[in-house]
């Protein structure tokens, strides 16, 4: 398992290498000169010089990125233009609104795909195609309108839910959760469909193998086979994707949080990129890469807990 | 939505012809409606001017947020802009960046994958850093990125979202490049002195057409969606300019006041992801034709639905003993007697083909029998009905199976259960695909104790340590949480061995148990299945194709030919006198080491497929010595012996 967990670090550690670089090289890629850009038509070759020099342009880029990297990996991002704030702070308070969207959509795409996956292959006919169409809608609405259209519904006409929903888990919990449904909902719907549409595959596929004959044949219980057995062989190439569901779900949530005014990393982002606020989009795009690979390490590594022929001897 | 589907699109492989691929698209209804959509859309985007209501951005400030009305059918916005004249026009950029951005994705990425995969080595290596730095960005992050370097606009947004999706088209046709470059046209393109980028955009360029296709279609989609989103978040294009996602962000301010706001945009948002996503499993199943089909539909996944319903099996029983008359004389100390038997593939048209037809056998206490065939000849599946295993699209159509005096025909799913594995046990062909590979063999060793003996958790652990001891894994409590993988094909075959007979059945059917093994493996394995009959008097139906394991191991064997038992009787009279032609056509076949042949005595032909059957006799086509009468009419099993000249023939078997 230890083997398992340090291959995987060995990969990852560079992936955060090469992302960090392309990000400290997004100032370069700026038509003309993004002090330029920052301040739009009121800029004067005065003011440019002096937003250059605000932004360390006027220095060698070797050294730039030098002094970039170390004080990255000491946790400062720089500070905001238009905040002066530092971007490591403004990430961070954004970060618990941002993980709760997404790990909220995580679990309904979870609970809902696989339950409807596996229904769907049990259940040939009838159950099979409505769930069949269900998925093929459910992979092509916007996850923001569908949230537009929950939040009417269920918020606005029925009042089941408050329509301003996010209350800090540490405030209260209870709120929380609450304030969570429907923006989890909104957001793990298109997931929700994939994964259905992969587990019901992989349940077919499963169900279909020799082992199943086994089973039967040895007089286990249909139940048994399909919950037991089927499932679990089932997850193995579904939750070989649930990574890269994750980073979908992160960029999506950036969406959604809009929608439900979660305090999120998308509207801070929103607003900076905007405002041509390069350090905080630099700093946002890094937090997130290495949320992203950092979640991908897990799954990679829970992922050897499942399938055992990836678990080094 | 937005990329969530791209990212999980699968590389059809393989190429159709394109003509049979229309073809089959032509026959798909959803896809042919999903095409005809979009091409309206297409012309709704272009005569937008002549067909709106309204200019989509004339103000009113005198009909504000209507609901749908006469002169507005879709309402209006918030300056009493009429939603329609703008949702028509909102085809125009939705469509425009869908295409554009595709475009751009497949300009960067189809020649960034075809570098990399038909380079191979350091190219690939590095380049495949860029798909790192993919991996670790959510799409929407990267739209932000470009547009705060690039600024909003039109072009700016279709080079964002084509940034986006660029990585996938080039991880697409890198893996397809680099599957093509090892083929061989390829070299041979080569060595006829073409230089590489016309191998690369001649060769390898039209093979990748299919997945193109079906990964363009779900981007177009996919990009629509990614497009109304940055609209939606005021990314996209000026807020006057009428877009789907900017109409969607009107919305969400307003829809307090006027809640349909948001119908009309999302919908057609909806309608038209909708389209593009069902154009493409269109086409990716066109591509893969029939061979998909299969695995994609329902296969009924209801394994245990052997034999037909209940009023229609009690049918079937009291019909039995007509049936029966071919199979000789009933045992009355049978462990399993199998009378009558006709296996039924039932074709999706609804007509019948018989598989195994009217067969008739019994098994007596302790005895090793084996069943003796070609591959097709329906060995397997009658070994399947007698367990009430039977294919989805295959039925039990007539006959009784008859286990130690009890009717199977007909059981319950919940009666058969308490038959498998306690009165009847089987090991199939390979011991891998046997076990699950993601279950620790204890685990499943258990499941049969704790089913019929009803053992407790840790009982039927010391128990399942006992059954892989017995069947001769070394180190049994310690092998119990080992993994098939783990296993040899020979030691995991002694694991399924020991998991048919851990609840002690009557039974014991092997079903090509050996033939997947090496020979040494083969006799170890059919010693222990012999060592094992002794001491638990279990029976064995031995089925294989392999006369050597027949020999070794039966007391008696029956011969089956394309659905049909030809011969039967004791294995030494069989083996030295067979009476009907095809059995000795099968031992003439057999290599055996210690004669030297110069050529191998094959049977002409083949065994012919299920509804080809010949009438008569099924081996009369191949059989040298068939006359006229032979294919005149059905032929009856006399005497153990299915064949007319049975009495006249005196059949040689070369000396072995």
């Amino acid at each position: 398992m230890r083997k398992l967990v340090v291959s995987r670090l060995a990969l990852a550690v560079p992936q955060l290498v090469i992302v960090a670089f392309v990000v400290f090289s997004m100032t370069y890629l700026v038509p003309g000169s993004p002090a330029a850009a920052i301040l739009g038509a009121s800029a004067t070759p005065e003011s440019i010089r002096q937003v250059e020099a605000q932004l360390g342009l006027d220095r060698p880029a070797f050294e730039r990125l030098i002094d970039w990297a170390w004080n990255a990996l000491n946790g400062d991002l720089g500070v905001s233009f238009v905040t002066t704030l530092p971007v490591t702070d403004m990430l961070l308070q954004r970060m618990p609104a941002t993980l709760s969207l997404t790990v909220g959509g995580m679990v309904v795409a979870l609970a809902l795909g696989i339950g409807l996956g596996v229904l769907s292959a049990v259940r040939a006919g009838l159950p099979d195609r409505v769930i069949g169409a269900a998925t093929s809608v459910g992979l092509s609405i916007p996850e923001f309108w569908f949230g537009m259209i929950l939040l009417l519904v269920f918020a606005v006409e029925l009042g089941w839910v408050p329509v301003v929903a996010y209350v800090p888990l540490t405030d209260d919990p209870l709120a929380w959760l609450r304030g969570m449904i429907l923006p989890s909902i909104a957001l793990g719907i298109g997931a929700a469909a994939l994964i259905a549409r992969q587990t019901r595959g992989a349940m077919v596929e499963a169900l279909a193998s020799p082992y199943v004959d086994t089973l039967t044949a040895a007089g286990v219980s249909r139940r048994r086979i399909v919950l037991r057995y089927a499932l679990k062989n089932a997850m193995v190439p579904v939750l070989a994707t649930t990574g890269l569901t994750f980073r979908i779900l992160i960029g999506t949530s950036f969406v959604v949080e809009q929608i439900f005014a979660f305090p999120g990393a998308g509207r801070l982002l929103l607003t900076s990129v905007i405002g041509k606020d390069f350090p905080v989009v630099q700093g946002g795009v890094i937090v997130i890469a290495a949320l992203v690979i950092a979640l991908n390490l897990l799954i990679d590594v829970s992922y050897g807990l499942l399938n055992p022929k990836v678990r080094p001897q | 939505m937005s990329d969530l589907l791209t990212e999980h699109v699968p590389a059809p492989s393989g190429s159709a012809g394109s003509r049979r691929v229309w073809r089959r698209l032509v026959r798909q209804p959803m896809t042919m409606a999903s095409i005809a959509f979009l091409l309206l859309l297409v012309v709704v985007a272009l005569i937008a001017p002549l067909i709106a209501p309204y200019d989509p951005l004339a103000e009113d400030f005198d009909a504000v947020l209507l609901g749908p009305t006469a002169e507005h059918l879709l309402g209006t916005d918030e300056m009493g802009r009429d939603t329609l004249s703008r949702l028509l026009y909102g085809t125009r950029v939705a469509l425009l960046v869908a295409f554009g951005s595709v475009v751009v994705a497949m300009a960067i990425g189809v020649p960034l994958g075809l570098l990399l995969g038909y380079r191979g080595g350091w190219w690939d290596r590095l380049g495949s850093r860029a798909f790192d730095v993919a991996d670790a960005l959510p799409g929407m992050l990267v739209g932000f990125a470009v547009i705060t370097i690039l600024g909003r606009g039109l072009l700016n947004l279709i080079v964002a979202i084509g940034l986006i999706f660029c990585m996938s088209f080039a991880r697409m046709t890198r893996a397809v490049t680099l599957a093509e470059r090892g083929k061989l046209y390829v070299d041979a393109a080569r060595v006829a002195g073409l230089r590489t980028p016309e191998i690369l955009f001649l060769q390898v360029l039209p093979n990748l057409t299919g997945p193109l296709l079906v990964q363009g279609a779900v981007f177009l989609g996919s990009a629509i969606g990614v497009e109304a989103a940055l609209s939606f978040l005021g990314l996209g294009l000026d807020s006057e300019v009428p877009t789907w996602g900017g109409m969607l962000g009107v919305a969400a301010n307003e829809q307090a006041q006027q809640p349909f706001l948001p119908f009309p945009p999302g919908v057609a948002i909806v309608a038209a992801v909708l389209a593009f996503n069902l154009v493409s499993d269109g086409i990716g199943d066109a591509l893969a034709g029939e061979r998909r089909k299969p695995a994609g539909r329902p296969r009924r996944p209801r394994t245990g639905a052997a034999p037909v319903d209940g009023a229609r099996a009690a049918a079937l029983v009291k019909g039995a003993p007509g049936a029966a008359v071919d199979g000789g004389p009933t045992r009355p100390d049978a462990v399993l007697e199998v009378r009558g038997v006709t296996v039924d593939l039932v074709r999706p048209e609804g007509e019948s083909v018989p598989l195994v037809q009217d067969v008739s056998l019994s098994i007596g206490r302790a005895e090793v029998v084996g069943l003796l065939g070609e591959s097709g000849s329906g060995k397997s599946m009658l070994a399947r009905s007698v367990l009430g295993l039977l294919p989805p699209a295959t039925r039990l159509a007539a006959g009784s199976i008859l286990l130690e005096g009890r009717e199977l025909v007909g059981l319950s799913e919940r009666q058969l259960r308490e038959v498998r594995g306690c009165g009847i046990g089987v090991v199939f062909q390979d011991p891998m695909a046997a076990l699950s590979p993601v279950h620790a063999i204890g685990s499943q060793l258990c499941e049969p104790l704790r089913a019929h003996l009803k053992l407790s958790r840790p009982a039927a652990r010391e128990r399942a340590a006992e059954l892989l001891h017995r069947v001769g894994v070394e180190d049994p409590k310690r092998r119990l949480d080992d993994y098939p993988h783990q296993f040899s094909g020979g030691m995991a075959q002694r694991v399924a061995i020991a998991m048919a007979l851990a609840a002690e059945p009557r039974l014991l059917i092997a079903d090509e148990a050996t033939s997947a093994l090496d020979v040494t493996t083969q006799s170890q394995v059919i010693d222990l299945l012999l060592d094992l009959r002794e001491e638990f008097g279990t029976a064995i139906l031995m089925i294989t194709h392999d006369l050597g394991v027949v020999a070794e191991s039966c007391d008696r064997a029956a011969v089956m030919y394309a659905g049909q038992i030809v011969e039967i009787g004791e294995v030494k009279p069989l083996f030295s006198r067979p009476r009907h032609p095809y059995t000795a056509a099968l031992l003439a076949a057999n290599p055996s080491d210690d004669v030297e042949v110069e050529r191998l005595p094959t049977i002409p032909g083949g065994v012919p497929l299920a509804g080809q059957w010949p009438s008569g006799c099924h081996f009369a086509n191949r059989c040298t010595h068939s006359r006229e009468g032979c294919t005149q009419h059905h032929v009856p099993l006399a005497d153990d012996v299915r064949c007319l000249r049975a009495n006249e023939l005196i059949l040689e078997v070369l000396k072995r």
